[in-house]
């Protein structure tokens, strides 16, 4: 664990991880090199669209009319002339459809409560494992860690009846709750790795300085964990917008579901299955992640390589 | 302000175990209750037989062990389903793994503009939703319009169209493999990356001088140096890929012989939720927690002792 | 870096006022008790038509001010699993359908409520299918009551049947079949999962699913003499169908509407789908084929194996009030406009069987399709009166065994197999 265990590579891996010059050898030349490069090359290329061609192939379906998806023909681009919306339109609006804006909203909802919930208990829970050395720490920290080795399914009929007991059923809160459960133990850990990288010392120095704890705290702590809050935030974002199956099972009404539950309400065993509006949908509801990703890629992936290697 | 180190007052924060767990009540009363009661009651159900009936209130019958007796003695459900399980693991792990190594080392051997494209484009296989990722793939195979049978009749010649690829449970673990594989190379390799640049480039450079190959400097000096990285993604895939969920589910709902195709978290969710039998997916679920107990005994052993303060 | 945090707080508060909004339009329904109240329907896939469902809802509304009535559309697949949660949960729907072979599941573990002989009198009483309202019995109490029947028929057009003559037994229909077959066309299309249009060859061959034995345990009989009969008959006509073999009953029209298929046994209300117009409008992404193989539609019912008419799957629904409906008496006024006549004509007229056996006659039987609807619905059996049987559908062994048959493989090992996973299903 030499690697990322230090604090100090927390933060520098939450800045740059992707962008790290890698050693290289510049000194032999020759046919032999420039021939590896090319190799390299393209298998890099290779790389690149094995990991991109399902997104490109939703993308180009959904952009393209039923009867050329369905057709013989391969059309590998929607070429303006057979481009069209229709799928989008159909999968928006389409009456005899569950409807998609109060399933965007329901996703948006319980995605935000889980976040902005689950980083909250998360951070203070991190603080206590961070700052403080109490009896039964261990064994938090132990728990913290098993209970996401815990296989969801066997938990699915308890979950549904505790919702059920408080009347939540079907709504968003109900979900949210379930949905923070599940991410807070990995919120904690995240968490706990980047408080541990701001050394105590900081904050107790600002405390001779006449700051009170919590304004030490608040102060100089916390904007340094900012990139660390970023990764957890993400995560916990991601995780409560793909959740489908405890959403399939308590969001049972047409309008309280969420994008999974609604994107699965496509296949249906006696009615045609629309693939264009299908992948229309899939777009849907997979374009946002990929941009938030892509936008906060570098805290992002160096904040979970970091928590996940630490633990 | 000015940061002078103190004499710290630690010996002050060890009298005062109050604000610790104050900060931790949260947390801690939200998994007792979300967590900690559903495995409570998972158990009891597991000695119960809990069916549709108990679910709308009538009273459990305990049953002792039967449920487990069921469970074990069920060769062609429970123990194949298990096997079935732990082989598919080891082959999404292993090909994860070397796959998630190589494009580290890619990474680290091609040019920055190279490096940026593979970045993104395994960022794109990462930040794609589950569900969607799974109906994309199934799409592509899809048996009358799907993109790959379309190409395989092109290229060799003979027709492919109509021909079902999640029919045969070994190219429906194919295809989930893929999708499996698909869905976890971007964090082992961003993962395994991060652990090779942290390489000292002197090292590699002396290395190269005295006439090491690249085989070589793998062995002796990248892989050493993440071998604990590896480790941990080792175990953290194995649990990952043995709790597999949505991925099955969604492709048996697109094709394929349930039957024969389900893994241990699927096949729980069948026993329970679609044929409601609770006591007996209790007592799957119990036994798979300690399947994954113990895999993960290795790991938070490990993690704590890491920790010790 | 701080172009990253600019954007991820603004995303936060983008997010955080979407929240808030969405909470607040998602109030608790007002609990009117009986008076007044939200009545929610669940009916099932696409088989109660537009006309039905506007019936309804304005009888309804209209009988009782104030109340509402809204149709939530639930589909067949998983609707086992949906229903043991959602209906054993406080939020549970009023009235729902369920696949009559479904019902038992449900009927038996306390999910639904009774309805009392008065009521069932005041209902429709003896005039209710009697093989349906049998369905949705559970120790001699009414739960779940009929809802509509449908049998398969035999769809072909004549453009690609030519001078063939239609099939008059069974094994005239599957060597039709294959003489129709081609590469590019199939003799039956028959995709491999789509187990209802089995089992008629079962039956016809002498076999049988699964019957009580005197002890009380169930016997299931696909590796019977007659099972391995009907089986390798089936696995015939399999090879004239160029469907996929583990497809299931989805885009049936499409193979056809593209002439592609000889015979295609489906329900009927697969007409519609088939006579639906070329160029769609386009929010209704999926065109038939009104104009060509549309033009020419017939049907007949499944040939038996001596001649006459073949013993076909009843399919249908039943239709209950769920145990925790917290409007049930709001819930039985749907019902009785449900089951009233002019309710059930509507279904009939759609190609369907009406839940009551004296509106049989409103079956149009002008229309052929329907006629022959009728006819096959006249034989037609149902499968094991078994509350586990849900639990065999559910578990898909069926859908997977005739999967099995379908890509070849050997008729009495998939029988043997499959009949001791029913056994182990329903002799727990």
């Amino acid at each position: 664990m030499t690697v990322v265990e230090s604090p100090g590579v927390h933060a520098e891996l939450g800045a740059r991880p992707l962008s790290a010059a890698p050693v290289r050898a510049r000194k032999r030349g020759g046919a032999r090199r420039r021939v590896g490069d090319v190799v390299y090359g393209a298998l890099a290329v290779v790389v690149f669209v094995f990991s991109v061609f399902p997104v490109y192939w939703m993308l180009n379906t959904s952009f393209l009319p039923n009867r050329l998806i369905r057709g013989s023909d391969l059309h590998f681009f929607p070429t303006p002339d057979v481009f069209t919306l229709d799928n989008y339109r159909t999968a928006i609006f389409d009456e005899s459809r569950s409807a998609f804006i109060p399933a965007l909203w329901n996703s948006l909802g319980v995605a935000a409560i889980t976040v902005v919930v689950a980083m909250a208990l998360g951070f203070v829970a991190s603080l206590a494992l961070t700052r403080f050395s109490f009896k039964g720490k261990r064994t938090f920290i132990v728990l913290i860690l098993v209970v996401q080795m815990l296989p969801g399914e066997a938990l699915f009929v308890s979950i549904f009846r505790i919702i059920d007991s408080w009347q939540m059923l079907n709504t968003i809160i109900g979900l949210s709750i379930v949905n923070i459960a599940a991410v807070v133990p990995f919120t904690i850990w995240t968490l706990r790795g980047f408080v541990n990288g701001v050394p105590a010392e900081l904050e107790e120095a600002a405390m001779i300085d006449g700051c009170s704890r919590a304004g030490a705290f608040w102060r100089i702590t916390f904007p340094l964990l900012a990139p660390g809050l970023v990764a957890t935030g993400v995560f916990a974002l991601i995780q409560a917008w793909n959740e489908f199956v405890i959403a399939l099972i308590i969001m049972q009404r047409p309008e309280s579901m969420t994008l999974p539950v609604w994107l699965r309400t496509f296949q249906q065993a006696t009615q045609a299955t629309n693939w264009g509006a299908m992948m229309a949908g899939a777009t849907l509801i997979a374009v946002p992640v990929v941009i938030f990703f892509l936008l906060v890629n570098n805290k992002m992936t160096g904040g979970l390589v970091s928590g996940a290697v630490k633990g | 302000m000015t940061l002078t180190t103190t004499p710290v007052p630690l010996a002050r924060r060890r009298r005062l175990p109050v604000m610790p767990w104050l900060l931790l009540s949260g947390s801690v009363a939200l998994l007792g209750v979300m967590t900690g009661y559903p495995v409570v009651r998972l158990l009891v159900m597991s000695f119960q037989e809990y069916e549709r009936a108990q679910l709308m209130g009538m009273p459990a019958e305990w049953v002792g062990l039967q449920n487990y007796v069921d469970v074990l003695s069920d060769v062609d459900g429970f123990w194949t389903v298990l096997l079935r399980s732990v082989v598919f693991m080891a082959a999404c792990v292993t090909l994860t793994m070397v796959l998630g190594m190589l494009v580290a080392l890619l990474m680290i051997r091609v040019g920055k503009v190279l490096r940026t494209l593979v970045t993104v484009g395994l960022l794109f296989a990462w930040a794609m939703p589950t569900l969607a990722g799974t109906i994309v793939w199934g799409w592509i195979f899809d048996t009358e319009y799907g993109v790959v049978n379309n190409l395989l009749t092109r290229v060799t010649g003979e027709s492919w169209m109509g021909h079902s690829w999640l029919l045969d449970p070994l190219t429906f673990f194919m295809i989930l493999t893929f999708i499996i594989v698909w869905g976890a190379l971007p964090f082992v390799t961003f993962t395994l990356y991060a652990g090779l640049t942290q390489i000292p480039g002197e090292v590699l450079e002396a290395a190269e001088l005295d006439g090491a190959n690249g085989f070589q400097r793998f062995r002796l000096i990248q892989l050493p140096f993440v071998s604990s990285i590896v480790t941990v993604l080792v175990v953290l895939s194995m649990i990952w890929d043995l709790r597999v969920f949505t991925q099955v589910f969604a492709l048996q709902g697109i094709g394929g012989d349930r039957e024969q195709t389900n893994t241990i978290g699927v096949y729980i969710y069948q026993t329970g939720m679609a044929q409601g039998h609770y006591g007996l997916a209790g007592a799957i679920g119990v036994i798979f927690v300690f399947i994954m107990l113990g895999l993960s005994f290795y790991y938070v052993r490990r993690t704590v002792r890491e920790e010790e303060l | 870096m701080k172009k990253n945090r600019l954007v991820v707080a603004a995303a936060s508060t983008i997010t955080l006022a979407l929240a808030l909004t969405a909470c607040g339009g998602n109030e608790e329904p007002t609990d009117g008790g009986d008076a007044t109240g939200e009545v929610r329907v669940w009916l099932v896939g696409s088989d109660t038509n537009d006309e039905a469902r506007a019936l309804l809802k304005e009888t309804f509304e209209a009988e009782n001010p104030g109340s509402t009535l809204t149709i939530e559309e639930q589909s067949w697949t998983g609707l086992v699993d949906k229903y043991t949660a959602a209906l054993a949960g406080s939020d549970a729907p009023d009235l729902v359908e369920v696949g009559n072979t479904q019902a038992a599941a449900f009927t038996s573990s306390g999910y639904f409520q009774e309805i009392t002989a008065e009521q069932f009198e005041e209902l429709g009483g003896d005039d209710l299918l009697p093989g349906f309202v049998e369905a949705g019995d559970w120790e001699g109490k009414h739960y779940a009551l009929p809802y509509y029947s449908g049998s398969r028929v035999v769809f072909y057009s004549k453009q690609v049947l030519g001078d063939t003559p239609v099939p008059t037994t069974l094994d005239e229909y599957v060597a039709t079949a294959a003489g129709l077959h081609t590469a590019d066309r199939s003799g039956i299309y028959w995709p491999g999962q789509d187990w209802y249009n089995a089992l008629p060859f079962i039956w016809e061959n002498g076999g049988f699913v699964a019957e009580p034995k005197d002890d009380g345990t169930w016997e299931a009989g696909f590796s019977s003499e007659g099972g391995i009969a009907g089986l390798t008959q089936i696995q015939e006509a399999f090879a004239t169908s160029n469907a996929p073999k583990d497809g299931q009953e989805t885009d049936l029209q499409v193979p056809f509407c593209e002439g592609k298929v000889g015979f295609l046994s489906a329900p009927s209300w697969i007409q519609w789908s088939i006579n639906a117009p070329e160029e769609p409008e386009a929010e209704d992404g999926v065109p038939g084929c009104a104009s060509t193989y549309g033009s020419d539609l017939v049907a007949f019912p499944l040939p038996g194996k001596d001649g006459g008419v073949a013993q076909t799957f009843a399919g249908g629904s039943n239709i209950a009030i769920a145990k925790n409906s917290p409007n049930p008496d709001l819930a039985y006024k749907a019902l009785q406009i449900i089951l009233s006549d002019e309710y059930q004509s509507i279904i009939g007229a759609a190609g369907l069987v009406p839940a009551k056996v004296s509106l049989a006659g409103t079956v149009d039987q002008t229309n052929p399709i329907a006629a022959a609807g009728v006819e096959a619905a006249a034989n037609a059996r149902l499968t094991p009166a078994s509350p586990k049987w849900a639990d065999v559908e559910a578990a898909g062994l069926l859908a997977s065994a005739f999967t099995k048959i379908a890509s070849g493989e050997d008729v009495e090992t998939v029988a043997k197999d499959l009949d001791a996973q029913i056994e182990e299903i329903l002799n727990p």
